[in-house]
């Protein structure tokens, strides 16, 4: 890539002046309760938009019918567990190991 | 008198050094849970034509997994700039909400404090940290910068396997790495709807990604994201009469 300097650059500014923002000493605005609101369903939201897509549309991927998609049956396995289970670790290893031995299977 | 300033010190070191345990500790499982992301970043980016240094030269500055992700993404599909920097803002936009948490705590630190917590700053470091502080009341920039440090470090030696790895295994990319995304992403999403508001975001967001994906629309994550927060923006009131 030609511009990898300039994009590299751009993505670090980015992403530090997001996390930063916050930790300046002195904003020239506060937060209102509105924006606050708003804020609080950025995180469950662009992260949904990010694991659904390798859920429920990797199938196309692979060339595999929907119903039998590793990505898709340990998906759900993962959302069942997540609602059992309080332990990110245990859920993500268990989610890992059905998936592999699914795509095993195949 | 002579003895008082190295015992002192001596408890402040074993005080820190026990906080910076703990950190490392909490942050161990979920800094495992991104090796494969790590793996498959580094990978890629090789795959999409970026040098091994410059592979590792994003994991090292730019430190954000999934906009790291969608980037490479977008440079494989040959994207321009400005839809890498604007995907990449609305991916990091959460982190705003993260620091705005944590302002309070570290608006009156030092400036090289402020820096360290913001650069170290991701989805596990916050979780970890907000643990931390509710279980003993009181924030530890040690304890944050501490476990941001050992994920950041964990993240970028994983690239690294990545960066190797993908020069000598064909088709690594279709190994299936990115679940471990998905399955990190649910056990971090699903737990934390505690609300209708957030409920209606979350399938909001999730049905338009997939509608707008079929539909081969572009900025389709940007825009799923923007319908999941105006969802829950706007059901928010709805929050009370149902719990």
């Amino acid at each position: 890539m030609d511009n990898f300097g300039l994009m590299l650059l751009g993505m670090s500014c980015i992403t530090f002046a997001c996390r930063f923002l916050f930790f300046c000493k002195k904003l020239p605005f506060e937060l209102g309760e509105k924006t606050t609101l708003a804020l609080s369903y950025t995180a469950p939201s662009v992260l949904t938009a990010m694991w659904v897509p390798i859920v429920f549309l990797s199938y196309q991927h692979i060339e595999q019918s929907f119903f039998v998609s590793p990505f898709l049956i340990a998906g759900l396995l993962s959302i069942i567990l997540s609602l059992k289970l309080k332990s990110t670790l245990l859920i993500v290893v268990i989610s890992i190991m059905v998936f592999i031995t699914l795509q095993l299977l195949y | 008198m002579l003895d008082i300033t190295p015992v002192s010190k001596n408890t402040t070191n074993t005080a820190n050094k026990r906080i910076m345990y703990q950190a490392f500790i909490d942050i161990l499982p979920l800094a495992m849970a991104v090796i494969p992301w790590g793996i498959l970043c580094g990978s890629l980016a090789i795959k999409v034509g970026l040098s091994a240094v410059q592979a590792q030269l994003m994991s090292l500055l730019v430190f954000a997994g999934a906009a790291q992700l969608a980037s490479l993404t977008l440079i494989g599909a040959v994207g321009a700039l400005s839809s890498i920097f604007s995907s990449t803002f609305v991916i990091s936009s959460r982190h705003l909400l993260y620091s705005a948490v944590f302002r309070e705590h570290v608006r009156e630190s030092s400036m090289l404090t402020r820096c360290c917590m913001a650069f170290f700053l991701t989805d596990e470091m916050f979780a970890v940290s907000c643990a931390y502080l509710e279980k003993n009341k009181s924030f530890s920039h040690l304890y944050a910068i501490s476990a941001g440090v050992v994920f950041y470090l964990i993240w970028n030696v994983a690239t690294f396997i990545g960066i190797v790895a993908g020069q000598f295994i064909p088709n690594i990319e279709n190994l299936g790495l990115e679940f471990a995304i998905a399955a990190t992403f649910i056990a971090i999403v699903i737990p934390s709807i505690k609300r209708f508001s957030t409920l209606m975001s979350v399938l909001a967001s999730g049905i338009s990604v997939c509608v707008l994906s079929i539909t081969g629309i572009e900025h389709a994550l940007i825009i799923a994201t923007c319908i999941g927060m105006a969802t829950g923006f706007l059901t928010a009131s709805k929050d009370k009469s149902n719990g």
